[in-house]
């Protein structure tokens, strides 16, 4: 019988090429761009779900009230693990982590500037049981002198992976000795950039650690056995840094594998996160198969009266209803089992670009066995969605009706195809609305003011020798016209590594709490970087050696404070205390699409790590690099020159919603192209439906422009309606997705306009074709054989 | 083995009745060929419908096999009809997409025959009409008359007791039509109930008895 079934499926198929083709790319497209989809938000969903106990992990959560309201980060002071294992006794196992970066690996007469790594304690990989290739995990971080590599990171600095107990010199102090290596870690694991674990002790060794409270710049990772009350520990952790602090922060938990997804918080409380964007795109996914189906289901049922007389045959000589549905089935089953191939190549041909596109190593899991039964399961599901409605439509014609050709389409006011159509349309022009609204929003927030120049500015880390030999560097890049300007800071312009709400002033009011950005620099941050200087003078230590104690603060830091002439006037950061020597305008360091918090840059006694060099306009910026490269090969010869620039590094911060844009906007365009694809073949067949009334009307006189003018206008009708329902979804989206950018803009009607007269374009020029052909038949041939 | 007692079937148009059928009462026994003839609109095809049912009556008795068909539920009813009556229409209604063979074995397949007994079924009824030639051939490839015996063949493939033919011979030429009307001659004898509709009154004749309709009466 289901032989019989396919055979019958694949004649039928074979017999209408065209539809069937129409079909079959449609529902391939459909089904890649779903599969693409899902492959993502698998890779979202599983993010830090991969270690064997993460149900049992929990990271460490602080909150602390602002004027903001309450506001939530997962760094903690480094004291703190040992306090919360001592004195909850729930919490039996504990690690921190810290970042390590910029290190010096020195392997015989190899030397390599090494990237991502963490420091952690001993009990990290027991934690979080990251897959071992070689050596114990168990013990291979408890003495100072080890190291663990990832197998990437081994097989690149010695060429193999079987390379325990190997020495490395890390920068040019200590030695450790390889005593595992891991697999690569994951994408989709939080510890995916680190590429090397130092043992927390190395750390200590090295002068790294401190038992200061009020630094809170590490992470804590605790295990909880799976019968403890978790509300119980989050009674006794609460109050645990207030206990031994002064500090005003209160500590919680949060399961590890909740922290990626679930990221937003709105005074305390998580409301959303990345989850959001999941769901935004499981809904494109489904939307995108839909309309796929949707073609399928207009373009079978469209063929009913090619179908109805095998209906009806097979009726009268025996076959039930139910066995009618089974053969329509099997049918759009075949159909979706060749698509799904089709698709699950495109989807193995796209996957390398995709993945670069969204930043996320994904790969089709060959091996994995429930990932082919969930594909067969996703082709079984789609041969249903797309083959019920048509089944349950033809088989159920009344066989005397369809052979004695009495069998008249209905000119019904509701017509499910049409419905269905409405229903492509309005995803098509809601994805066509978010597109056009997102990348506005990009555009505006890239033409946003930065407040600092980013063209021909490069920035250093002080790495290795370059910390000693700093006054020897910044004089030789000035003296041999490299350099127009030079100044050291803490962060690169373009980032923010610092920032408290202790700050404060005279006539502070006692009660505000409120959050600043915390800059430093030694020497002419306003000319190297081009800062808008709006009152006062940049940072002058010849001239004025005092400036080491001074302050540039920006505008916002300005109104906070509420001095009504700020320079001149002091604020207190700790104990140090600052003279304000000048106003800038504001300046973005962190996200563009946020509003700019107050921000104060310190004087030359603060931390410096970062050198801004604004290259000689004279020369080329080639030439100005290589010799550059020079002057730091001179004085730090150990280190590669690593060099940043501005321009690039600003750029950066648009990635995630240019990825966000590309991929709505990819999507949006398979979905108009799929929806146009079923547009076409329906415009085919209620051409072929009123062949007889067109070759009435031409007899009448009809001309053929006003036989093609009635055919679109059906067309444009539904357009128009599909528009009507999407406008008010799209706004609502849009209003949603904006409202998350403090800095945005208004979504304008012009993009209306521009969509409706963009969705009637598509259609006409699609269904012209078609309506133009009916048009230009010949009515003879049309209403001979009636 | 059919009784037809005041069958009524009527159309509502604009508020009155138009009727189809009006009043038939009609026997018909076992082994009987009966043909129904009357001009366009008569009502013959309806009747023959109704014999079959393909359509139902608005009012009156049907009883087939002795058993009051119009009370029984339609699942009953389907499954009595199929395995007893075989269908021929004009248009032959071969299903284009198969091949002869597998015209033959459809109503087999839907009975729930296995595969062995399909096959010596159809191998059967390819020998007796002489078409194993061309079982592999499709509708598209055959003559008319041709055509018309894989329809006939197709409805006997169940062996059922009543062969319904609505004009069988109506698309065909006078030669081909006549070989068609041996093949009734022959199956009736072979002891198959026939009952036909044709317009040929030379047709007619192959049947034991003539019922002529008029404005849906039986005259």
């Amino acid at each position: 019988m289901i032989k019989n079934y396919f055979k019958i499926a694949y004649r039928s198929l074979k017999k209408n090429k065209g539809y069937a083709s129409i079909n079959i790319i449609g529902l391939a497209i459909g089904m890649a761009a779903a599969i693409l989809i899902l492959l993502w938000v698998n890779s979202q969903l599983s993010f830090d779900k991969i270690y064997p106990k993460a149900d049992q992990l929990y990271g460490v959560g602080s909150v602390e009230p602002s004027d903001e309201g309450l506001s939530v980060w997962f760094s903690t002071p480094k004291p703190l693990a040992k306090v919360v294992k001592n004195e909850i006794p729930e919490i039996n196992v504990v690690s921190r982590r810290s970042a390590a970066k910029g290190f010096l690996f020195t392997i015989g007469d190899k030397k390599i500037v090494a990237g991502f790594g963490s420091f952690v304690d001993s009990t990290f990989l027991n934690m979080f049981e990251l897959p071992v290739l070689a050596g114990n995990a168990k013990t291979s971080l408890q003495a100072p002198s080890n190291i663990v590599l990832t197998k990437g990171l081994a097989i690149s600095l010695f060429g193999s992976t079987d390379v325990i107990g190997k020495t490395i010199k890390i920068d040019s102090s200590e030695s450790v000795t390889v005593s595992a290596v891991l697999m690569d870690i994951p994408s989709n694991s939080r510890f995916a950039e680190s590429e090397y674990f130092l043992p927390w002790t190395l750390m200590e060794k090295m002068g790294y650690s401190d038992e200061n409270w009020s630094n809170s710049s590490v992470q804590l990772y605790v295990e909880l056995d799976p019968q403890v009350n978790l509300e119980v520990v989050q009674q006794k952790i609460k109050g645990i840094t207030k206990k031994h602090s002064e500090l005003r922060t209160e500590n919680f938990l949060k399961q590890i594998n909740r922290q990626y997804l679930y990221d937003d918080y709105k005074n305390g409380v998580a409301v959303g996160g990345k989850i959001e964007m999941v769901r935004v795109f499981i809904i494109i996914a489904v939307f995108i198969l839909l309309i796929a189906c949707i073609n399928f289901m207009n373009l079978s049922t469209a063929q009913s009266e090619k179908r109805a007389k095998e209906v009806g045959i097979r009726k009268v000589i025996g076959a039930h209803k139910s066995t009618l549905i089974w053969l329509f089935l099997s049918e759009s089953m075949l159909l979706a089992f060749v698509s799904g191939i089709i698709a699950i190549m495109m989807v193995a041909l796209l996957l390398p670009s995709y993945s670069n596109l969204i930043g996320r190593d994904l790969s089709i899991p060959i091996g994995d066995v429930q990932f082919w039964l969930s594909f067969i399961g996703f082709i079984l599901l789609t041969g249903l969605l797309a083959g019920s409605y048509p089944a349950f439509f033809l088989s159920s014609f009344q066989p005397i009706k369809v052979l004695k050709g009495k069998y008249v389409q209905t000119q019904q006011k509701f017509n499910p195809r049409k419905a269905l159509v409405v229903t492509q349309f309005v995803v098509a022009v809601v994805l066509i609305i978010s597109t056009l609204v997102i990348r506005q929003q990009l555009e505006y927030v890239q033409d946003r003011d930065p407040g600092y120049h980013k063209e021909n500015i490069i920035y250093v880390a002080e790495s290795g020798d370059i910390k000693n030999n700093i006054e020897l560097i910044k004089q030789a890049l000035m003296d041999s016209g490299i350099a127009a300007s030079v100044s050291r800071t803490m962060s690169p312009i373009t980032e923010r590594w610092s920032g408290w709400n202790g700050f404060s002033w005279d006539g502070k009011d006692p009660n505000s709490i409120v959050e600043f950005n915390r800059q430093s620099a030694d020497d002419n941050i306003v000319e190297t970087v081009g800062l808008k200087l709006i009152q006062g003078r940049d940072f002058d230590l010849k001239k004025f050696p005092t400036d080491s104690m001074s302050a540039i603060i920006n505008e916002t830091a300005a109104r906070t404070m509420g001095y009504k002439d700020p320079v001149g006037n002091y604020f207190n950061d700790g104990e140090d205390r600052f003279l304000i020597i000048g106003i800038v305008e504001d300046f973005i360091q962190e996200s563009p699409f946020r509003s700019v918090l107050p921000t104060v840059i310190e004087g030359a006694s603060r931390w410096m790590n970062t050198i801004h060099i604004r290259f000689n306009p004279a020369l080329s910026t080639k030439e100005a690099l290589s010799r550059s490269e020079e002057i730091f090969k001179r004085f730090n010869p150990n280190y590669p020159f690593d060099y940043h620039f501005i321009d690039e590094e600003y750029a950066k911060k648009f990635d995630e919603t240019e990825r966000t844009g590309t991929l709505v906007t990819v999507f949006a365009g398979l979905t108009i192209f799929i929806s146009c694809l079923g547009l076409f073949s329906l415009a085919a067949y209620m051409a072929e439906n009123r062949t007889k009334e067109i070759g009435v009307r031409k007899v009448l006189g009809a001309s053929v422009l006003s036989v093609t003018k009635m055919l679109s206008k059906e067309f444009v009708i539904l357009i128009c309606i599909s528009c009507l329902i999407a406008f008010p979804v799209a706004y609502w989206a849009m209003y949603k997705y904006l409202s998350g950018y403090a800095y945005r803009i208004n979504i304008s009607m012009d993009i209306f306009v521009l969509t409706a007269v963009l969705a009637i374009a598509i259609t006409l020029a699609t269904v012209s074709f078609q309506s133009i052909k009916a048009a230009l038949a010949n009515p003879v041939k049309s209403l001979r054989d009636e | 083995m059919i009784k037809l007692e005041h069958i009524f079937k009527w159309y509502n148009v604009g508020g009155a009745r138009s009727f189809v059928l009006k009043d038939i009462n009609v026997e018909i026994a076992e082994g009987d060929f009966v043909s129904i003839m009357g001009p366009s609109g008569s009502g013959k095809s309806t009747l023959l419908n109704v014999i079959g049912m393909l359509d139902e009556p608005d009012e009156g008795n049907y009883f087939f096999l002795d058993e009051n068909i119009l009370k029984m539920k339609s699942k009953k009813r389907s499954q009595l009809f199929q395995s007893h009556i075989g269908y021929v229409f004009q248009a032959y209604h071969l299903i284009d997409e198969l091949t002869v063979y597998e015209n033959i074995e459809t109503p087999l397949i839907y009975k729930k025959f296995s595969s062995s007994e399909r096959k010596s079924i159809v191998s059967d009824l390819l020998d007796r009409f002489n078409i194993v030639g061309k079982k592999d051939l499709f509708p598209s490839q055959l003559s008319g008359g041709q055509q018309q015996v894989v329809g006939i063949a197709r409805a006997l493939a169940g062996s059922p007791k009543l062969l319904l033919a609505d004009e069988p011979t109506g698309n065909l030429n006078s030669k081909q039509g006549e070989e068609i009307m041996e093949l009734f001659k022959q199956l009736n004898q072979d002891g198959v109930t026939i009952i036909q509709v044709t317009h040929s009154g030379k047709n007619a004749e192959y049947g034991h008895r003539i019922l002529n309709m008029l404005d849906g009466q039986v005259k």
